[in-house]
């Protein structure tokens, strides 16, 4: 396949805020095929949402400014396609499920009327028949009951059926690409695995393309192909899915793995990443994430690195990926947990 | 929807400070840059110093009035009477200066009284719930039904010829205490959804566990927070009430001759506007104006700068 | 549904029982502080007696509690009660014409009156709105801004007079040498209602009566529609592809439409107010302008009757408010 079905190129995007201005994006790159799930990760404030709400001309500009890049849709740019013809390719090309249900959907219009409103305004589906398309699609989702549950109300729905319902409306005009922003955050553990497994199965049934946003990597261990691991509104590393959990190739994605609970690791003490994000408006010199980096030396605090490939088809932005990769590097925290990372009980770090 | 906790406590983590002084301060600090406000703030004041002392501005007796120096027109600096006088003969200054008192005066003592009910009646609803706060809803919304003029116009035509007593207080009695029986119903609302939001943050709860008293948590813990939306209320309610006061003037139900308001010089003067004496109407038509304009920019002004939501 | 429907007109009848209440102990204190009003009836003669009561038996103030101060007068409460269920809303002070009446012939000028009022409010309102909230902190919004406040200075009373003394007067003359005397144009800005044109010499009145409401309606439509422009459904809306048209009618304006539509309960009641001045001053012979002679003259019961017949009307007015809220917002339904 020569070019990628979505792909994003050296993307920046600038927030003019009160406070100055903000770089949420700073050249990001990614890509991603047909049939492929790019799993995009990063704490919040990395700047993980505003790419694709970018790819889908959802930013408000102003305060949002695309400087530069290119977002190319089957090869083509659709920065530079006029907004009727961006709008257009939204929904039924490129899809998004958004993270807080309750709140994406239009509490005064029944779950039916918005399953359809896309097929009869954009489709020109007639009444009746957008209202059997809306049956399926919540049958597709596997809510249960759907000719029932068709008239209803997002507030009647529990949570999941809601994300549910969330997802059959991003499926109405059948996308090749699915974008799904936190689509598991706001749901109890075991609701979570459910709708992770839903959105596996239209994957692959349909042959989609699927873009995962997420704070998680856990979540995102069993669907996800390739994954971009943001910092600070930069990729830190791009690798397929068993590279990533095999050997990190950056501190920060090393960090986050140790904060996966998981089920050999029970009765021990979970990790969490020293420190807090940075804040955007005061983004540290160097590598940002130097301040929290366990190995950082000199030149970290003064040099950015460049997102390198390290071939293998990973890249990795820290001076000393080859180091982390290979763990040849001395890090206190394998023996006693030292000054770079600190243990707590049962908390899930990275995340929140 | 945002809530005002929400949007509050937003604040407060960007601005870092505690919740309450970080709103005040940004608050005043926002205001005190624009300009309009400080015109107004400036107009408002100038008004208050002429109602508490008038004799500052005019020594001329308003009640003095002299029927052969009737309908002067305005001499400026060359004579007795600046503004001219009215078809009575009575100084317009002297009336202008003198009528600002109980128009004022009504105000503060209408919104004051019912900004205290609604604190009161508002916290007890919204704190203690059930019986006390169905009475307190049922009454808000029976008062609601009759509106404020409507009710004045009624109450004041029946209790027309009881007499008060000439005291300053006494003129102004009847129309307070109607207003005030008609105006508390918005503070009591804030307040109490105010309280009901503030009942069950996490702070409050902590409060109660650790056995603080009723009267505590409400004063010190739920009131400051329902303080800034209805202090943001106050200078639209103050002008509204004096839109109110003057209506009932021009009615001749308000407050009562011979005491004297811009109501009722208006009301005396719109028969000579046509009449070739424009400027018994102009004068206290341009004070009333200029005295509601300052305070429902500063009220507008206020509510924005305590309320960033609506921004 | 139909259960709420029934459950919030139970609640309005309720409600209106105790506005009755209410101003009927208002007004039996008044009668307790100021002497029966059944003295009036007599002018500056001094009746004997027997003349005396007949008059008080005639207006139904014959009860000893009306002596008693501080004597709620529950019996003539339930006769009171019992005379509005059959319609009968009192008298004037003579006797010859029930408030009913009185308000049947009224109505319809006070309706014509409100028409216009409402267009203004839809058309000044939520127009202004909308175009504060698209241009957000730019000129237009500022504009608006600016003419809201101005608006809110002025009081109907001082607008009307304003109108009246100041504007009408010079307009209607150069119409009237443009146009002539009969002509629409003219007729609008005659100073005082004529009974011959009753739409015509309403518009500028109901206009200025519709723009004393609107700056109410301007700020709220403008702040709950800038809520929706945020908001995650819009979002999702725009997601959808759906084009800006489509989203702005159906998922911002039908969204912000539920805030705006319970303002209209309270400006309502507002505008009902504000129609007894505006039909005083501008002499139209409306329900308000009833009212307002009755002040004048010192109708006492006409008053009070009218004032509890608009108690009916404001709270009809809210229940239907009320159900249009639960029939625009599905969330409220279901409760």
């Amino acid at each position: 396949m020569s070019v990628p079905l979505l792909e994003v190129d050296d993307l920046v995007v600038e927030f003019h805020t009160a406070d100055g201005v903000v770089r949420a994006v700073n050249g990001l790159s990614w890509s991603v095929n047909a049939g492929e799930t790019l799993a995009i990760v990063g704490e919040s404030g990395s700047g993980k949402s505003v790419s694709v709400q970018a790819v889908m001309g959802l930013l408000q500009m102003p305060p949002a400014r695309i400087v530069r890049g290119q977002i190319r849709f089957e090869g083509q740019d659709l920065l530079s396609m006029g907004r009727r013809q961006h709008r257009a390719m939204c929904g039924e090309r490129i899809a998004m499920v958004f993270q807080d249900a309750l709140a994406a959907l239009n509490p005064v219009y029944s779950v039916g009327y918005q399953l359809a409103e896309a097929l009869v305004v954009r489709k020109g589906l007639s009444r009746r028949d957008a209202r059997r398309r809306a049956i399926e699609l919540l049958e597709l989702v596997k809510v249960p009951n759907p000719s029932q549950r068709v008239k209803d109300y997002p507030h009647q729905f529990s949570g999941g059926m809601r994300q549910r319902v969330m997802i059959a409306m991003a499926l109405a005009l059948e996308p090749d690409v699915l974008i799904a922003d936190e689509p598991t955050t706001a749901l109890d553990v075991t609701v979570q695995a459910q709708i992770m497994r839903l959105l596996a199965e239209i994957q692959a049934e349909r042959q989609m393309a699927l873009i995962l946003i997420t704070h998680d990597l856990g979540v995102v261990a069993n669907v996800a192909d390739h994954i971009t691991v943001m910092y600070a509104g930069r990729a830190v590393e791009q690798a397929g899915v068993y590279d990533i959990f095999a050997a990190p190739a950056h501190p920060y994605t090393k960090a986050l793995l140790r904060s996966i609970p998981r089920v050999d690791m029970k009765g021990r003490e979970l990790e969490v990443i020293a420190g807090r994000p940075p804040v955007l408006t005061d983004i540290p010199p160097g590598c940002a994430f130097h301040p929290r980096c366990q190995y950082a030396q000199d030149v970290c605090r003064t040099e950015w690195p460049e997102l390198r490939d390290l071939g293998g088809g990973r890249k990795s932005a820290c001076h000393f990926a080859e180091s982390v990769l290979d763990g040849t590097v001395e890090s206190p925290a394998d023996g006693d947990g030292g000054p770079g990372v600190t243990e707590s009980r049962g908390m899930r770090g990275a995340g929140v | 929807m945002t809530d005002p906790t929400t949007a509050a406590n937003i604040a407060a983590e960007s601005h870092g400070g505690p919740v309450a002084r970080s709103l005040w301060a940004e608050a005043f600090r926002t205001l005190s840059r624009r300009p309009s406000v400080i015109i107004a703030a400036v107009v408002v004041a100038f008004f208050v110093v002429v109602a508490a002392f008038p004799t500052l501005f005019t020594r001329t007796d308003p009640q003095r009035c002299d029927i052969r120096q009737s309908k002067i027109r305005p001499q400026w600096f060359d004579g007795p009477h600046p503004f001219g006088t009215d078809l009575h003969g009575c100084d317009l200054l002297a009336q202008l200066v003198h009528g600002a008192r109980p128009s004022l005066l009504l105000a503060a003592i209408v919104v004051g009284s019912s900004v205290l009910i609604g604190l009161v009646l508002g916290s007890l609803a919204g704190y203690y719930l059930g019986v006390i706060d169905a009475v307190v809803s049922r009454a808000v919304e029976v008062f609601l039904v009759i509106p404020l003029l409507l009710a004045a116009l009624l109450v004041l035509s029946i209790f027309r010829n009881v007499d008060f007593g000439d005291g300053q207080l006494a003129v102004l009695a009847p129309p307070a205490i109607v207003l005030t029986m008609f105006a508390w119903m918005g503070y009591t609302r804030y307040v109490r959804a105010s309280v009901l939001e503030t009942k069950n943050l996490d702070y409050v709860v902590a409060a109660r566990v650790l056995g603080a008293s009723d009267l505590r948590i409400i004063f010190r813990h739920i009131l400051p927070n329902a303080i800034a939306p209805v202090t943001a209320l106050i200078p639209t309610a103050v002008a509204g009430i004096i839109a109110a006061e003057a209506t009932l003037a021009f009615l001749g139900i308000g407050v009562r001759p011979p005491a004297i308001s811009w109501g009722i010089m208006i009301s005396n003067s719109t028969d000579w506007f046509t009449g070739g004496y424009p400027h018994l109407l102009l004068f206290p038509l341009a004070c009333l104006i200029a005295t509601i304009l300052a305070l429902v920019v500063l009220g507008d002004a206020l509510r924005d700068a305590l309320d960033p939501k609506l921004r | 549904m139909g259960s709420y429907v029934a459950r919030r007109v139970l609640q309005g009848i309720f409600t209106l029982f105790l506005v009755f209440f209410l101003l009927h102990v208002l007004t039996t204190l008044a009668i307790q502080v100021n002497g029966n009003p059944a003295l009036a009836f007599f002018g500056e003669k001094v009746p004997t007696q027997s003349q005396l009561l007949e008059v008080k038996k005639r207006y139904n103030l014959d009860d000893p509690c009306f002596e008693q101060l501080g004597n709620p007068c529950l019996r003539p409460f339930v006769e009171r009660l019992n005379a509005y269920l059959h319609g009968d809303f009192g008298t004037n002070l003579r006797g010859d014409q029930a408030v009913t009446e009185m308000v049947a012939t009224a109505a319809p000028n006070t309706l014509r009156l409100f028409t216009v009022v409402t267009i203004t409010w839809l058309i000044v309102g939520m127009l202004l709105g909308s175009l504060a909230a698209r241009f957000r902190g730019r000129l237009p919004d500022h504009s608006i801004r600016s003419l809201s406040i101005l608006i809110d200075a002025f009081p109907v009373f001082v607008m009307l007079l304003v109108y009246k003394y100041i504007v009408a007067v010079p307009v209607e003359r150069w119409m009237d040498d443009r146009f002539g005397d009969e002509a629409f144009p003219t007729l609008m800005f005659k100073p005082s209602f004529d009974p011959d044109h009753p739409w015509a010499t309403v518009v500028v009145p109901g206009f200025l009566l519709g723009v004393t409401g609107s700056a109410a309606f301007i700020r709220l439509v403008r702040a709950s529609q800038l809520e929706n422009y945020h908001a995650d459904y819009v979002r999702t809306a725009r997601a959808k592809g759906l084009g800006d048209a489509r989203v702005t009618v159906f998922h911002i304006i039908r969204n912000s439409s539920i805030p705006v539509v319970t303002a209209i309960g309270f400006v309502f009641a507002d505008a009902l107010a504000g129609a007894v001045i505006t039909e005083g001053l501008m002499n139209i012979y409306g329900m308000g302008g009833l009212l307002w002679r009755a002040v004048r003259e010192s109708e006492v019961s006409v008053v009070a009757g009218m004032v509890s017949l608009l108690a009916v009307v404001v709270l009809v007015v809210n229940v239907l408010v009320d159900l249009a809220y639960a029939a625009l917002d599905p969330r409220i339904r279901y409760d």
